[in-house]
């Protein structure tokens, strides 16, 4: 997601410059595997010796007590919350600011009626982005009003809006700051890394704690969780400005403030704009996720529908928040490459805001007038029973076979990776997991890895640790393989690229939730429909990265090859997939923190492991237990992450 | 250092300075959110019962009374820290919990009342379905769910058998019940009301067995015929140690929680939500409605209010049509 401009500096730097074909990546792997029979080996070993202490789980008397201490604070917290004056001065300040905000906001849409907002809407997106996504934003409020979720569609609006706000305006200064300082880019990555690999719901308590429930908490959960892409691509932006340019200004005597306002950020403004769509876009995905802790809108809507396992009513919803994330991604784009801009001379281009803003009002008070408010449920389309009937259909056709693959794979994939973790002494799998870190990433990784491991032991969450991780690494091959395929055939045909880019872009938006009650309904309950929903939910990134690496390859590179006589496989794997390895690996890597963060909400549906311990202590506030879960996921992120970036050039 | 004496250093500190001052001066509190006063919050917690009282009283106080309801949905133990931080006014159907009362209540916070009883009543247990307890016949006792855990085994929990849990928000007490009496069970969490239901639904469809937890008033108690297992009958502090509880769940007789300074401000809102009193019948009524018939639930309120006038007619406080 964030990271999707990185791919260059790693592939350049990664092995693929090794000439020989293979030679030193099939020892690689020949090493993994030698790896992995010393872990089965190790299994079988404490098995047959009847599992004696000392070659079991991690003990948990430090993580018990981490936990404890974790929870004495959330009691501390409870107490104090109006007494204690870092609430009073601090906390509370930004949780009363922003959930008042977010009322404000709604309470001016409402104002606006129906007529206003879309008035107001189409007339700003034709103005900055053409009659195109004019005519999309118009579709995108009628799927609102027609769905009977205007007034849940404009909650989740004013909560979005709240949320971008407060993330642009501490991410951009962050990634200016970050991209004029190396000290500073080097402290904050790891930041950022660490915000990434969290997962959704491992965010919500904290802020739950600190913010209180409902709107504040969602507004501030949201906007961190979406601050990471407008950092780091700004910070990317401000670096790529090119050094001629810098130079020529400070030799004209520039100072620091202008060269900045008047170089670095014009040019650097497009990609700060990529930076910005992307936080909109995780804004808006969390907002729904963020449902869980009582906001309000669209997210608790699909919520709702789920509860009441009414597919139908979930689907209608998802669709508006689709409908929402595609018309922000596109007015936003636009604005960034500024291609579909209607051409408007200069002398006109004040009158013609002018006479936008007039019809606006104009529009706002015939609605007024005419008493509208919010698009009348009454005038709406219910396309949730047609919906509704296609589910059951699906379900009483495939529905026995699918339970027996999910029964399968249970058996003979899930459940025996899961006893080999959690049944090998735990320090053997440290051993391991550092032992993999250094022969895929070289000893820095190798330390990391292990350290990774012996976090999560201390954590006290050992045994759920490593259940979690079969699931990942399962749910994880799948992704790639699956996304590896379909970002091939993307690359290969520019119609199929055509038709799939729409596809993957809801995909990517739509809730998460949104696919856990089918996968139930298909896979029953348990690990498996966890796995589905969280291969599902990955894939469209792995998809796109894999296409565009291949479609990165130089059209001299191909030529030369097909002209050498090589075939169409050859070119694939031997010239197209090797250089784009940098995006493969990054591909990899996506989709697996995908994952992780995804089988977290596999608990709602029964996956157990470290994701129920996060629900359960956001839903029993039990902070220790669900802070420390949510920790031991982040490491095991960092585990995979390590594992997956690939040899780095050696750090000077 | 002379620098860090200079005029502008010194501008610099009296500037934050004084905001520090400013800032200080008003402290915020968390209940000073935004909020208008026509406007009844209500915790929505996750089962159907509840949705089905909070849609009638929004439904009442909506149409009636003229004011504006915001249902928040919320798990249980997070809807009591919303009305102690005052973003919430109303639980309208509380299980227990005296621990939280404990917390927030009289004795602690000081930032919740208890309103008294709803007029349902609750029951949670252990239940499987009718065909199961016909083929075991003293399988709904202890000695029966004993000697036959083994008929719940799934692939999930291999030589156990599978007890499906439902939410993790819900209060529970199973493990404490397979530990004291020995149950060769294990707890898989369903995650939510809505998973669970859909998987009993599809095991009940092709009559395999399953053991859950579930309560009453329940709508699916209405569309499947389930029966419930015989406990110890609950005692006094048998609950006291959640690992280790020898006795069935309490009855419970479900309770409203008010927001303090919700029941001080004592409009016409708070008097209609503290007269409201139904039964079991009333709310099964909407509740099958909206999660049997796939009914909006704002459309099944609607019918209800329409067909019972003489039951939330008594409801209303005095006076308030002149509001």
């Amino acid at each position: 997601m964030a990271t999707v401009t990185e791919p260059v500096g790693a592939s350049v730097t990664g092995p693929t410059g090794s000439g020989g074909p293979g030679g030193r990546l099939r020892g690689t792997w020949v090493q993994a595997l030698l790896v992995v029979a010393v872990l089965i080996a190790g299994y079988w070993a404490a098995r047959l010796m009847g599992s004696p202490a000392w070659a079991g789980g991690f003990p948990t008397g430090v993580g018990e007590s981490f936990m404890a201490w974790l929870d004495g604070i959330y009691e501390w917290i409870v107490a104090n919350r109006n007494d204690s004056p870092l609430f009073l001065y601090f906390f509370n300040y930004v949780s009363v600011g922003l959930g008042s905000a977010v009322v404000l906001i709604n309470q001016f849409l409402t104002f606006l009626t129906w007529a206003g907002v879309t008035a107001l809407g189409v007339a700003v997106s034709w103005r900055i982005a053409g009659w195109r996504v004019a005519l999309l934003v118009l579709a995108t409020f009628a799927v609102f009003a027609l769905s009977g979720l205007w007034n849940e569609a404009m909650t989740t609006l004013s909560l979005i809006i709240t949320a971008v706000f407060i993330a642009l305006l501490f991410g951009i200064p962050l990634g200016i700051l970050a991209g004029r300082s190396e000290g500073f880019h080097r402290g904050l990555r790891p930041v950022l890394d660490f915000m990434q690999i969290m997962p959704a719901f491992a965010y919500l308590l904290p802020f739950v704690l600190l913010f209180g429930i409902g709107n504040p908490a969602a507004a501030v959960v949201t906007a961190v969780y979406a601050l990471p892409p407008v950092v780091r691509i700004t910070a990317l932006a401000i670096r790529e400005v090119p050094k001629g340019a810098i130079e020529a200004t400070t030799s004209l005597g520039s100072t620091s403030w202008q060269l900045l306002t008047k170089v670095q950020l014009p040019m650097a403004k497009r990609t700060i704009l990529l930076g910005v769509n992307q936080t909109i876009m995780l804004a808006v995905s969390m907002v729904v996720i963020a449902s869980v802790i009582g906001a309000g809108g669209l997210g608790d809507a699909i919520y709702q529908a789920l509860a009441k396992i009414n597919v139908g009513q979930a689907f209608q919803a998802g669709l508006a928040i689709v409908m929402l994330a595609i018309a922000m991604d596109r007015v936003t784009g636009a604005v960034g490459h500024g291609a579909h801009t209607p051409d408007i001379p200069r002398r006109y281009r004040l009158p013609l805001w002018g006479g936008l803003l007039a019809l606006v009002i104009l529009v706002t008070v015939v609605g007024r007038l005419f008493d509208l408010g919010g698009w009348p449920r009454e005038a709406s389309l219910d396309i949730a029973d047609p919906v509704n009937t296609l589910y059951e259909v699906i379900q009483s056709s495939i529905g026995t076979f699918t339970a027996m693959l999910g029964t399968w794979t249970l058996n003979w994939v899930l459940s025996p990776l899961s006893a080999l973790l959690t049944g090998s002494p735990w320090w053997l799998v440290v051993l391991v997991a550092a032992a993999l870190g250094w022969i895929f990433a070289g000893g820095r990784a190798a330390i990391v890895c292990g350290a990774a491991f012996v976090v999560i032991g201390l954590l006290g969450v050992w045994d759920n640790a490593m259940d979690t991780l079969s699931q990942v690494l399962v749910a994880s091959v799948v992704t790639i393989a699956l996304g590896v395929v379909g970002g091939v055939l993307m690359s290969r045909s520019d119609v199929l690229a055509a038709i799939a880019r729409p596809i993957l872009d809801a995909m990517q938006t739509l809730p998460p939730f949104v696919y856990l009650i089918p996968a139930v309904a298909l896979f029953t309950i348990g690990r498996v429909p966890a796995l589905v929903a969280a291969v599902i939910f990955a894939l469209p990134p792995v998809v796109r990265l894999v296409n565009d690496g291949i479609r990165g390859v130089s059209a001299g590179t191909i030529e030369a090859a097909v002209s050498q006589g090589s075939t169409k496989w050859q070119l694939l794997t031997k010239v197209e997939l090797p250089m784009a390895r940098g995006s493969l690996l990054l591909a990899i890597n996506q989709g697996i923190i995908l994952v992780l963060s995804m089988v977290v909400m596999g608990a709602l549906v029964g996956a157990g492991s470290l994701g129920f311990d996060v629900v359960f202590g956001l839903s029993q506030n039990q902070l220790g237990l669900g802070l420390a879960s949510g920790l031991a996921i982040v490491c095991l992120g960092l585990f995979l992450d390590r594992l997956t970036q690939g040899r780095r050039a050696p750090r000077a | 250092m002379p620098r860090l004496l200079s005029k502008e250093a010194l501008l610099r500190l009296f500037a934050v300075g004084l905001a520090l001052v400013m800032v200080s001066s008003c402290a915020v509190r968390t209940d000073q959110l935004a909020r208008d006063p026509n406007t009844v919050r209500m915790a929505l917690n996750g089962w159907v019962g509840y949705e089905a009282s909070a849609v009638v009283l929004q439904h009442i106080l909506q149409e009636e009374m003229d004011y504006q309801v915001q249902l928040v949905r919320l798990e249980e133990q997070p809807s009591w820290q919303a009305l102690d931080q005052g973003v919430l006014d109303v639980i309208l159907e509380n299980w227990g919990h005296e621990d939280l009362y404990e917390l927030y209540g009289p004795e602690g916070n000081d930032t919740v009342v208890d309103g008294g009883s709803t007029g349902n009543e609750g029951v949670i247990g252990w239940y499987m379905p009718a065909y199961v307890a016909e083929e075991y016949p003293n399988i709904t006792t202890l000695e029966g769910i004993k000697e036959h855990a083994e008929v719940f085994r799934t692939a999930e929990t291999g030589d156990k058998g599978e007890f499906l849990g439902g939410s993790p928000g819900f209060a529970t007490q199973d493990q404490g019940m397979i530990n004291a009496f020995d149950l060769d069970l294990e707890i898989v969490y369903a995650g939510s009301e809505a998973s669970q239901v859909t998987e009993v639904r599809r095991r009940y469809a092709n009559e395999e067995p399953v053991l859950f937890y579930f309560n009453e008033p329940q709508w699916l108690q209405q569309e499947i015929d389930l029966v419930k297992i015989d406990f110890p009958d609950y005692y006094e502090g048998c609950d006291a140690d959640l690992e280790f509880v020898d006795c069935d769940y309490p009855l419970y007789d479900l309770n409203k929680i008010f927001r303090k300074g919700f029941v001080e401000d004592d409009d016409h809102a708070y008097r209609f939500l503290d007269n409201w009193h139904w039964t079991n019948a009333d709310q099964n009524q909407v509740a099958a409605m909206i999660a049997d018939e796939g009914m909006d639930p704002s459309e099944a309120a609607e019918v209800w209010v329409e067909e019972n006038p003489d039951v939330w007619r008594a409801w209303l406080p005095e006076g308030y049509e002149t509001r």
